[in-house]
């Protein structure tokens, strides 16, 4: 009998731990995990100007060499064809380098036209091209590129004009908003029909290996086009076409995801906003227009090995840690972060897929804060261009990892898509559409609470 | 009798060390965290306002001389042309040592200090009927502005360049072009020590400043620097024209080629780097809160800048020249700078972590 009650025991144990053995993947429960790692592995600590400018661990080799060529290449300078180095700069175009655009490797000036100039305009006459695409506007494609080699005239200028905008809170406390109009100034030539425009100031570039690592089903998962949980906020995917596969794909980049790899974004940078030429862009942005005349279509301008040096030196730029993650003030604005639904949109955790060449960007559990979806964000924010699925009220949730060291990296901080915000406080306060319940929840909390929540977003 | 011996010998050794510093003998105790405020106002105050200072005061120089050359247009009025120029540049280059704040905020770097030089754009603009003002320097693209086109002008391809061979039109763009780094070189200036006045949010760092709330954020900007003026020597300004081969060198991508003055511009580099560390003149740099707390690291940090900057005596031919045949040499120069940073981002990045905690 004993022996039966053993043998039964037995049995039982075994039944336990087949099915435990079947049991579906969890994830790990949060104990053990370092929440100043918003990179997982593609961390670095760093806090000052240079804090979006290091490279993920573990390069060696080759990857090594690629990241610190196209490090290089990142900063340089190019000059106007024939040149015996780095020519091809135009005719027409909105800066000379990288860096000029994406200070530190982080976001710029909200200025149009000048050597510091960090911001651009797209432009549309409302229709979609062959590819699903903004249609460009005759003459000028789909860029306005503001600043021209010596001799040729830019395309036209940009007057920007702010209008303070009062913003009052529940309980009484103010602030003020500046809403920007663009002028379009000295074109020329002449725009027949209407047209829609975009402007868009150049984002941080750190990190972008990871998001590219996300897995696409995880980014459409957290759609929620028919608000089937009835909180407001719907979010889609943006599939755009790409040039170097011919094919339509997840958009992820860009701030309404109308580039899907770091290679696209890279390439179309170069071609729009310096007017620089490759394998993956070859045709110039001017093409058919005045100034492009007597530019030879037949060669490209960049090195394929630059463009890819470029790509991957983007692709392996390390996430900031989060800095004073066990301060009460800073706890607090986090539990209050969830509890109104800023994370809604500003996904805070998700995990990358398997990437077997560069350790750091697999399977890492990060920090973005973003979701990669469009989402209606109201008319204060609506510029009224289509960008593939992504309509004139939508845009990207901008990842927030590193937004709390833009005074660091940036001299004058500046958010939003054209820089409009002067502060986090403005940022949030410009949040519409789906973001109105939030946005309210915010307005309704106490100063202490406010701060505290802004407290946190600058530990990010 | 031994004991003596040692103790005098390790008396002599701390006295010796960091700049012959009297407080850092044991004795004086001086708290670190006042020394700490002492190597941020001597950085400041010493190093920083003291060498944009003189970087105004040889842009001046510079504009002088190059009005003299406009005037009398002589091979002797070249050569004063060119010794400004070069005087000027080895005070930037040492600059760049600590480049964080308005420099990099406020873009006065590639304001003044863009490369390559855009020949055709040059030629277009040299062609026009452009009134070449400064204004107009200042409207143009940044490959027009700046050292390098000056550079261009004053000393031609190769250096060959005779005052006779100026033309009036290069002439005219030489004076708005020496106006506008002028300029440039006050502005930065005055961004510490006039109106802009980022010297007071580095002194208070940690104490009321609104740019560094904690000295250790100061500290760690002024070695991020450091170590990205000694990766962007060894590994981007010298190493992409060295190539990975004689065959693949290209003295194309060399900066200041027609001076010649690339191996100069690079030691310069380091030695502004090593202005911050070791400090200059009385003032007290890193080194003073290194040695008090770690002498072997502070050993192998000054060890590790001064074979560095040795190393660079080494390559004697213009740069544009050596990575063809002094590749040993200038291997030799990039090991070394790749041993330095990797000490200045790793144990001395760490130290400031460890050991500068307000």
């Amino acid at each position: 009998m004993v022996r039966k009650k053993n043998l039964l025991a037995v049995g039982i144990a075994c039944f336990i731990t087949v099915f435990s053995m079947c049991r579906k993947a969890q994830p790990f429960n949060d104990t053990g995990y370092d929440s100043r790692l918003s990179g997982g592995q593609a961390t670095v600590f760093d806090a000052s100007s240079k804090a979006f400018t290091h490279m993920i661990a573990g390069l060696v080799g080759t990857d090594l060499n690629a990241h610190e060529r196209g490090d290089v290449a990142f900063e340089q300078t190019f000059v106007s064809a024939p040149a015996p180095v780095f020519g091809g700069l135009g005719p027409v175009f909105n800066n000379v380098s990288c860096i000029s655009c994406h200070h530190n490797d982080g976001k710029g000036t909200p200025t149009a036209g000048t050597v510091t100039s960090s911001l651009l305009l797209r432009i549309t006459n409302g229709l979609t091209d062959e590819h699903g695409g903004p249609a460009g506007v005759d003459g000028y494609g789909g860029q306005v590129q503001d600043v021209a080699l010596f001799g040729i005239q830019p395309e036209a200028h940009w007057d920007i004009v702010y209008a303070e905008v009062p913003v009052t809170y529940p309980d009484g406390s103010t602030a003020s908003l500046r809403k920007p109009t663009y002028n379009m100034q000295n074109a020329y030539k002449a725009i027949s029909g209407g047209y829609f425009i975009s402007p868009r100031l150049a984002p941080p570039v750190f990190g972008l290996g990871l998001l590219e690592n996300i897995p696409e089903g995880t980014i459409a998962s957290f759609a929620d086009e028919a608000d089937k949980d009835g909180d407001g906020i719907r979010g889609h995917v943006n599939y755009v076409y790409n040039p170097q596969t011919k094919q339509t794909e997840i958009g992820r980049f860009g701030l309404k995801a109308n580039t899907p790899t770091i290679m696209v974004q890279v390439a179309t940078a170069y071609q729009q906003d310096m007017g620089v030429t490759s394998m993956v862009r070859p045709q110039e942005a001017s093409w058919g227009q005045a100034q492009c005349a007597g530019i030879s279509g037949d060669n490209y301008d960049l090195p394929d090995s630059t463009l890819r040096a470029v790509a991957f030196y983007v692709k392996t730029l390390a996430v900031p840690a989060r800095r004073d993650v066990e301060d009460a003030e800073v706890k607090r604005g986090e539990a209050l972060f969830t509890q109104i639904n800023c994370s809604g949109c500003h996904r805070t955790t998700v995990q990358t897929g398997m990437d077997v060449n560069v350790p750091a960007l697999s399977n890492q559990r990060i920090h973005p804060y973003t979701d990669l979806l469009v989402h209606d964000m109201g008319d204060g924010l609506a510029d009224g261009y289509t960008d593939f699925l992504a309509n004139g009220r939508e845009w990207r949730t901008t990842p927030l990892w590193g937004i709390g060291l833009f005074e660091k990296t940036n001299g004058t901080p500046y958010y939003l898509h054209d820089g409009r915000a002067r502060s986090i406080e403005e940022a949030i306060l410009w949040h519409g559409g789906e973001a109105t319940n939030t946005k309210n929840k915010f307005m309704q909390l106490n100063k202490t609470d406010r701060n505290a929540v802004i407290r946190f977003l600058r530990s990010l | 009798m031994k004991r003596i011996l040692y103790t005098t010998m390790a008396v002599a050794v701390l006295f010796a060390a960091c700049n012959k510093k009297k407080d850092t003998t044991p004795g004086t105790e001086v708290p670190f965290t006042e020394m700490e405020q002492t190597v941020l106002n001597d950085f400041t105050n010493k190093v920083a306002i003291s060498g944009y200072s003189d970087l105004k005061n040889k842009a001046d120089a510079l504009y002088t001389t190059l009005n003299t050359l406009n005037t009398s247009t002589t091979d002797d009025n070249l050569n004063a042309a060119r010794a400004a120029w070069k005087d000027l540049r080895t005070t930037w280059e040492q600059c760049e040592g600590f480049l964080f704040g308005p420099v990099e905020d406020n873009d006065y770097d590639p304001n003044m200090d863009t490369w390559p030089t855009d020949y055709h754009q040059m030629d277009s603009l040299l062609a026009s009927g452009n009134g070449l003002t400064q204004s107009d320097i200042q409207a143009a693209t940044l490959s027009l502005r700046g050292f390098h086109p000056v550079e261009y002008i004053i000393f031609g391809v190769g250096g060959s360049r005779t005052a006779a061979e100026i033309t009036a039109r290069q002439k005219q763009y030489m004076i708005s072009l020496a106006a506008d780094v002028q300029n440039t070189c006050h502005a930065l200036y005055d961004s510490w020590a006039g109106a802009g006045n980022f010297a007071q949010k580095v002194t208070t760092a940690g104490n009321g400043s609104d740019k560094y709330a904690h000295k250790q954020e100061v500290y760690l900007a002024m070695i991020g620097a450091m170590t990205d003026i000694c990766g962007e020597v060894g590994e981007g300004k010298m190493k992409e024209p060295f190539g990975t081969s004689v065959a693949t060198a290209d003295s194309n991508i060399v900066e200041s080629p027609y001076s010649g003055n690339s191996t100069l511009d690079f030691k310069n580099n380091i030695i502004g780097l090593k202005n911050v560390y070791m400090g200059i003149g009385d003032g007290k740099g890193l080194c003073y809160l290194v040695a008090s707390k770690n002498k072997d690291l502070d050993n192998r940090i000054q060890n590790q800048i001064n074979t560095a900057i040795a190393a660079f005596d080494n390559i004697t031919l213009p740069y544009g020249q050596a990575i063809y045949t002094q590749r040993t040499q200038v291997q030799h120069t990039m090991d070394a700078l790749e041993a330095l940073k990797g000490t200045l981002e790793g144990d001395l990045t760490t130290f400031a972590k460890q050991y500068i905690t307000d």
